[in-house]
């Protein structure tokens, strides 16, 4: 599994950017298999496919700045939707588990401790 | 029907709302055989596709949703049975009912209350239940349904009581509660009994009823497992912020919920990357 996975629109993404996850219709069949590095004409084709995002691997090096804003915007979110959770509350550990799931899946694995 | 609007609290009963579900659109008679029949094994399919092809606004979107890419039919199917041959009964019959529902309730009439992000949460939820349910070996027929109706009772009180559903809809605003409480507080009577009473009326399955009835208390004996399904989903969705809605708030997980699915991280991780790809598909065309 790649854990730095971004669902990037149809207009964003350009031709050498890596599929993070097999694409699939609806059905499950495999439209594409993961990894696939995607070529013009494959973009040129989705919309075809009523395809209108892709999930992308992010690329370590592909432009920090905007890397850490949507980490930001992440957590920030998160925080605002999980405001009722009380991480001291030990009978909900359910919740705290759902949060800190979705938390690793938004900011990927833990990489560096971030206030 | 009901009383005069008082400015303070108005106390609805399960009366109120019994009375006024006459006054509600009623889906065409042959979704409600559809989604009756959803626990029968032996329905003639070929009746049910002649007819469902009677309605032909229902068969138009039905189609529009079969011919859409992204199920990748290599033919253009031009009738409710052809679609059968190809998708399957049980995914044509999804299809049917969130056509018919979707279209079903009038908007508009309750200032405040956002019907495209009450769809895109239902759409959402049915996604992720149905990726659950294969997960757990469970009829995901039933999950996609009752992951898309589970809050059907909140259309209720937003088409019957449109005026009182805005104090809901404020009380909800000024404490930052969840609206769940605010039903509560301002009605008397929240969205769970409302979604029964509309399940009953519309003669779902008891399996279904069990699961909107319970999807906020997936611990009660007898609750079923679909409730917990659309429990862990409903949590999911709103985790995983698909709807959108600037005010989301993630309602406390069940632990036996979360327990009775025994799922663990890989998994989970999985789920909600399928959830994310699945809602896009069919929120695409549902709310197009």
């Amino acid at each position: 599994m790649t854990a730095n996975y971004q669902h990037l629109a149809l207009a964003l993404v350009q031709p050498g950017m890596t599929l993070s996850d097999e694409l699939l219709d609806v059905q499950g069949h495999v439209l594409l298999p993961q990894g696939t590095v995607l070529t013009e004409a494959m973009i040129t084709l989705m919309p075809r496919h009523g395809i209108a995002a892709l999930p992308i691997v992010i690329e370590a090096v592909a432009s920090q700045e905007e890397l850490a804003a949507g980490i930001e915007y992440h957590e920030q979110r998160l925080a605002r939707l999980f405001r009722r959770q009380d991480p001291d509350d030990d009978a909900d550990w359910a919740t705290a588990l759902l949060r800190s799931f979705v938390t690793d899946y938004r900011l990927g694995m833990p990489q560096e401790p971030v206030e | 029907m009901n009383a005069p609007p008082s400015p303070q609290a108005t106390e609805l009963t399960i009366d109120d709302v019994l009375t006024n579900l006459v006054d509600l659109p009623s889906l065409p008679a042959v979704v409600m055989e559809l989604l009756n029949s959803i626990d029968q094994e032996d329905v003639d399919i070929s009746v049910l596709a002649k007819k469902v092809s009677y309605d032909q606004a229902l068969t138009a979107k039905t189609l529009r949703l079969a011919n859409s890419s992204l199920y990748g039919l290599q033919v253009k199917v031009t009738t409710i049975q052809q679609a059968i041959t190809y998708l399957g009964f049980q995914t044509t019959r999804n299809l049917i009912t969130a056509a018919a529902v979707t279209g079903c309730f009038a908007e508009g009439q309750c200032a405040g209350f956002d019907h495209k992000a009450f769809w895109r949460h239902s759409i959402a939820t049915a996604a992720c239940a149905k990726v659950l349910a294969r997960q757990m070996r469970f009829n995901q027929d039933y999950a996609f349904t009752a992951g898309l109706l589970h809050d059907i009772g909140r259309l209720v009180l937003v088409s019957c009581f449109p005026q009182q559903y805005e104090r809901v809809i404020g009380y909800r605003a000024a404490h930052d509660c969840f609206p769940l409480e605010a039903e509560r507080a301002v009605l008397g009577i929240d969205h769970v009994a409302a979604g029964v009473a509309l399940a009953e009326h519309w003669n779902f399955s008891d399996t279904m009823k069990l699961a909107i009835a319970h999807h906020h208390d997936p611990d009660t004996p007898g609750a079923g497992f679909l409730s917990a399904i659309i429990h862990i989903a409903d949590a999911v969705v709103h985790a995983l912020d698909l709807a959108q809605m600037a005010d989301g708030l993630v309602p406390p997980v069940s632990s036996v919920a979360w327990q009775a699915l025994g799922l663990d991280e890989e998994i989970y991780l999985q789920l909600f990357r399928e959830t994310e790809l699945q809602y896009d598909e069919i929120a695409m065309v549902l709310l197009s």
